[in-house]
């Protein structure tokens, strides 16, 4: 299967922190990879250097064959949804998305079209020319993802994408999200510190101060250390790593 | 191409948008130079006797010496609002989209500057426009002729502005900026007075306002108002251009954006 996210030796510090330690990793196409860590765990540092919103300082990141230095073509077929809200509140949704499309090469015409239908799915239709300021934070979220979409991308990166939803607008947007990835076949990875929103065959990195740790499925590394929830095996790895 | 085209649409869109929803932002733009010219100016007039200077041919108005200055007061004042509005952005999140695109930074900030000339523009239009029946007229080719000067200078003064919302790390720090630079550049130029006025008071003071990038960039609008073309002023102009364009896309590039260290 042909791997879509390639992490290779990454460090990074800020200052003299080291918060990330030689991490590697690999996606491959149609998975829904999670990296599981606890708060400064490394997570969004691993994000933004994926994205490009901070340099790389050691290793490599090799997204769709393409090398993150060549960044015009890796960082093309890449959809993102940040951990912190990033809509315009002022615009409406569908000038939200028209703005985003526009980024992404496409005409007004063009971005409606490619997220047609999405925008049912998320159930968006009805707010498309709604204030952003006046939409609920699920609801908002679900905008954020519909823009990930625009440009029908291979590979979908959510940063914490459920924090601070009511746990129904979590379980929603988690469904939605892994049934992308069962119909589109588009690799996902899901960062998160919840340990509830993953599923036995789920493909897991769990990050530790920085290190991965344990690089497997989850029922894999369930077996591994003879527990019976990943909530116990990761607080058995925090043990091992004092 | 395609790509580059509608991401140039895509952030004026934006802008314009902000524009036309944030009515208060249009009027306190345009409130501040009126101010100046309808009260300001009024008391200003007796104390300051103005020569016959270039690009004048005869002695003039105090309202009419100083409208290209409050030009460059919208011009100026409006490069710090953007800028100001991308700390925000960049506080709140939302740069984050414009940062991790695929479409090189330095293209998309040369976009944001100029989707902000183009709001620039539509404010300094209509601030002639009122100049114009408050009895500062000047001939119509000027006010199309103004237009891409207005344009550039608005650049210049946006890559100035992001330049240094580049090196700001937080929001609260603007204020600061206000005081030690923007009223600085502005008083120190020859927006308010000829130089000349302040030469006969003070040369050091002199010496500053002529090498202020401002006060060329006032005077460019003055003349091409009165229809006098110089070319070093041009030259000027278009080192300004580079310098301050290559000093934004410098300072966004190593730019780090917060993130939590998680």
């Amino acid at each position: 299967m042909k791997t879509i996210l390639e992490i290779k030796n990454i460090s990074y510090a800020y200052k003299r922190d080291l918060v990330l330690n030689k991490v590697s990793f690999c996606i491959k196409q149609g998975e829904f990879f999670v990296l599981l860590g606890l708060n400064a765990a490394g997570k969004s540092t691993l994000f933004s250097l994926i994205t490009r919103l901070l340099s790389l300082q050691e290793g490599e990141i090799i997204i769709n064959d393409y090398n993150l230095k060549n960044y015009k073509k890796a960082l093309l077929s890449i959809g993102t949804v940040f951990q912190e809200a990033s809509l315009d509140l002022d615009l409406s949704v569908r000038q939200n998305l028209y703005f985003y499309g526009c980024l992404k090469g496409l005409s007004f015409k063009e971005t409606l079209v490619s997220i047609e239908e999405e925008l049912d799915k998320l159930e968006l239709r009805e707010f498309l020319d709604v204030n952003v300021r006046t939409l609920n934070g699920g609801h908002r979220r679900r905008v954020e993802i519909l823009r990930a979409l625009i440009n029908k991308p291979s590979f979908l990166l959510l940063d914490e994408a459920t924090v601070g939803l009511d746990v129904k607008a979590r379980f929603d947007i988690l469904a939605y999200i892994r049934s992308l990835v069962k119909e589109k076949k588009i690799s996902v990875l899901w960062i998160t510190h919840l340990f509830d929103e993953l599923e036995p065959n789920d493909a897991l990195a769990i990050i530790h101060k920085g290190e991965i740790v344990e690089n497997s499925s989850l029922k894999n590394i369930i077996k591994k250390y003879n527990k019976n929830t990943v909530h116990e095996v990761f607080e058995q790895l925090s043990k091992d790593t004092k | 191409m395609k790509a580059l085209y509608y991401c140039t649409l895509g952030i004026i869109y934006k802008e314009l948008l902000r524009f036309v929803k944030q009515k208060s932002r249009f009027f306190s733009a345009l409130v501040r130079p009126l101010l100046w010219l309808f009260i300001f100016s009024v008391g200003f007039k007796m104390a300051l006797g103005l020569a016959i200077i270039p690009p004048y041919e005869t002695y003039i108005t105090y309202e009419t010496y100083i409208v290209p200055g409050l030009i460059g007061m919208i011009l100026l004042f409006n490069g710090m609002q953007s800028s100001l509005t991308m700390l925000f952005d960049r506080e709140m999140g939302s740069m984050k989209i414009l940062l991790s695109s695929h479409i090189s930074r330095n293209y998309l900030l040369f976009c944001k500057m100029l989707a902000t000339a183009i709001v620039s523009c539509i404010q300094s239009i209509t601030f002639l426009i009122i100049a114009y029946f408050y009895g500062v007229e000047m001939e119509l080719i000027a006010y199309v002729l103004v237009l891409p000067v207005i344009l550039f200078s608005s650049i210049i003064l946006n890559a100035f502005a992001l330049f240094i919302s580049s090196v700001i790390k937080q929001l609260e720090n603007f204020a600061a900026v206000m005081n030690f630079v923007i009223f600085p550049m502005f008083f120190l130029s020859s927006a308010l007075y000829p130089l000349w006025k302040i030469k006969d008071s003070s040369l050091l003071l002199y010496n500053l306002s002529s090498y202020n990038p401002f006060t060329h960039i006032v005077e460019f609008i003055r003349f091409t108002l009165y229809l006098k073309f110089d070319y070093s002023s041009l030259f000027i102009m278009i080192f300004l251009f580079i310098v301050s364009l290559s000093l934004a896309f410098i300072g966004y590039e190593l730019k780090k954006i917060p993130s939590s260290k998680s």
